[in-house]
């Protein structure tokens, strides 16, 4: 193809009046304000920018998101490093041989319970369970959805109706209610914590993953894919799959919150993580009877809950401008 | 030797909860080696569930290829596999959509999206069905071919989008290139590129191509045979010169009417066709056209006309296309009122 010369500039050659933008403004560089030559301009300003590349550049501009995953990051610091400084300058969080019931002072900056655990460090500690619990549960989630609404929304007809109806059965009991049930049955522990939050967290989940395959299906590169001879197998996980992610990191991001909130539910309610294990929801329910006289056993552990809980909704926020390419700038 | 592409009476149908919609109910050409073949008429006339049937792209329920048969290379399309058609598809047959702003993947580079159909074809690795996409960028004169490759569709303009479809398309070297309107989403000036660019690549790769379009200027600057569709039927068939000059049946009359020129001196009025193309589901009885044609008589009501040779190889499906004397009047010299 080198033999014939004209075509790689053919087409600026012949028609020097193609618009170079869709307005149809003769592309300036921004420093100089001199006209830039066709191609040269765009190549410059698209600089191998990558999609995630762009996505991070939007989320950076997000006060919100970024004070939501700059927490994030500090609780998962505190939480995963815990053995290593939390032990030894504080305390253990199992070890009972504090007075009980003591105020906040710089030996227990949180207090101690009634049991005489150190409050703090029973609330870093208390971060592992949270964070493991929302991750893994969400992870459950996220593996059964993804499958079940792709398989119903690539698909469609009887197979969408049987995946659809399912979920709906689902989303038909009391949420808490058959989360107790589960555990009954299970048993209460922390891992059946996450499998039973993971199980009841599915339907959500393939839901907007099924309705966000609906849309991207209907596109014309979808068609294209088809009219390239890939599989079906192919065109669902390499064509439409990346193109339906953004909602499910989004909502996935959110469901996080919602996870430790039901896991704090859950403890409080005894049907959760069982003591000594340190947990947020089950140090609430500890400090339920002395909320008057040791309101520090109900502050720490509820404000612990609170901002990591909004941290993950403010991060999902602004996940979801970013992701969205309408937007794009 | 078989002929690169022959279809007979091919019908697809599509079964809706309203009723069978004959979307191409008895369509036959032949396409030869490195032609082109046009096929024209107005939006829902079936041109683009032809070209769909071709690769059989048919969604399935509810559409349906009930009858006729296609043969590429003597070989039936019809008969094959899953697994033979996805390899003939974008292989032998590539295709081309109509709007180049969604019909690439805005997730991928316009690179990898060119080198996947060489990887799927023809198991080249990865640096080489790379190297050959920025030939193909190369190819369709795209500028800095090496760096676009590494671009995201957003990143591209219209114009530069559908030259890489074409890329794409061309990347295997198809016998058969489906072009369905690909200039119908694009400015003016750039749809005079994309075309002669395709002109230019037929010629260099020997593809023959199929073009579907409502724009018959397209089809007049390229094709070597002219189909004309209406209401899922072949109403005209023959040369671009044969359809253009001596056009037999009424409907192409209305087209070429409805079509602005400057080359003939008349009041400079255009006359459109009146009315609206059937319901597919609803087909008129007789002569599909007959509700809207001006030169209408009873017998176009109850009896369907069939598609019959007129000239050698123009073929015209009209009642009346046999009769000398009825050939095309001057433009608007008949009343187009809707009888």
């Amino acid at each position: 193809m080198s033999a014939d010369k004209r075509l790689p500039n053919g087409p600026y050659d012949r028609t020097p009046t193609e618009p170079l933008d869709p307005s149809g403004h003769a592309v300036r560089d921004e420093a100089t304000q001199l006209p830039v030559p066709p191609g040269a301009g765009e190549v410059a300003q698209s600089a191998n920018r990558t999609l995630w590349g762009d996505a991070w550049f939007r989320l950076r501009k997000n006060k919100l998101a970024i004070a939501g995953l700059i927490w994030i990051i500090f609780i998962t610091t505190a939480a995963v490093t815990a053995d290593l400084w939390v032990p030894k300058f504080f305390a253990s969080p199992t070890s009972t041989e504090f007075a009980s019931l003591e105020p906040p002072s710089a030996e227990h900056p949180f207090g101690t319970d009634r049991v005489g655990h150190d409050v703090f460090s029973r609330v870093v500690y208390g971060a592992r369970v949270s964070l493991a619990v929302g991750i893994l549960a969400v992870g459950i989630s996220l593996v059964i959805g993804l499958i079940l609404g792709a398989i119903s929304g690539y698909y469609g007809g009887l197979t969408d109706s049987f995946v659809m109806r399912t979920a709906d059965v689902f989303f038909a009991f009391p949420y808490t209610l058959f989360a107790v049930v589960l555990l009954a049955v299970l048993g209460p522990s922390y891992r059946n914590v996450f499998i039973a939050i993971g199980i009841l967290g599915w339907p959500s989940i393939a839901r907007v993953f099924r309705s966000s395959i609906l849309s991207v299906k209907e596109n014309e590169y979808t068609d294209a894919a088809h009219a390239m001879g890939a599989s079906d197998f192919r065109i669902m996980f390499r064509h439409i799959m990346p193109n339906a992610v953004a909602p499910i990191i989004v909502y996935g991001t959110m469901s996080i919150g919602g996870a430790i909130i039901a896991e704090a539910a859950l403890s409080f309610l005894g049907m959760g993580v069982q003591p000594p294990t340190p947990s947020w929801g089950l140090m609430l329910s500890d400090a339920r009877s002395l909320m008057i006289p040791a309101p520090w056993l109900t502050i720490w552990p509820g404000f612990a809950i609170l901002t990591t809980v909004l941290a993950f909704v403010l991060m999902g926020d602004g996940l979801r401008d970013a992701l969205d390419v309408k937007l794009k700038d | 030797m078989a002929a690169l592409l022959e279809v007979k009476d091919l019908k697809t149908h599509f079964f809706t909860r309203d009723g069978v919609v004959k979307a191409v109910d008895g369509v036959s050409f032949v396409l030869e080696e490195g032609h082109t073949l046009g096929i024209v008429g107005e939006s829902g006339s079936g041109k683009s569930v032809t070209a769909l049937s071709l690769m059989r792209l048919i969604p399935d329920p509810p559409g349906k290829i009930v009858g006729g048969e296609i043969l590429l290379r003597g070989e039936s399309v019809l008969e094959m596999d899953d697994e033979q058609v996805r390899a003939l598809r974008g292989d032998r047959i590539a295709m081309i959509f109509q709007d180049p702003m969604t019909s690439l993947n805005p997730v991928f580079r316009v690179g990898h999206q060119i080198a996947e159909a060489l990887r799927l074809h023809k198991n080249m690795d990865k640096k080489s069905a790379d190297a050959r996409a920025v030939e193909m960028l190369e190819l369709v004169g795209l500028p800095n071919a090496a760096d676009r490759a590494k671009d995201y569709p957003h990143q591209f303009s219209g114009g530069m989008r559908q030259r890489a479809m074409i890329a794409m398309a061309l990347a295997c070297d198809p016998d058969i290139l489906i072009a369905d309107e690909p200039t119908t989403a694009l400015d003016v000036t750039i749809q005079a590129q994309i075309l002669e660019l395709m002109i230019e690549l037929q010629q260099r790769t020997k593809a023959a191509i199929i073009m579907i379009t409502h724009d018959l200027g397209v089809v007049a600057d390229m094709a070597d045979n002219v189909m004309v569709m209406y209401a899922g039927k072949q109403v005209e068939y023959g040369t671009a010169d044969d359809v253009f000059y001596r056009p037999l049946h009424p409907y192409t009359w209305g087209l070429l009417d409805s079509l602005p020129r400057h080359d003939i001196d008349e009041k400079g009025q255009l006359c459109p066709i009146i009315g609206q193309p059937p319901s597919l589901i609803d087909i008129p009885p007789g002569c599909s056209f007959h509700p809207r044609c001006p030169h209408a008589k009873d017998v176009c009501r109850t009896r369907v006309p069939e598609l019959v040779e007129i000239e050698p190889a123009h073929l015209s499906a009209c009642h009346f296309s046999s009769d000398p004397a009825f050939r095309r009047a001057p433009v608007c010299a008949v009343d187009t009122e809707v009888k």
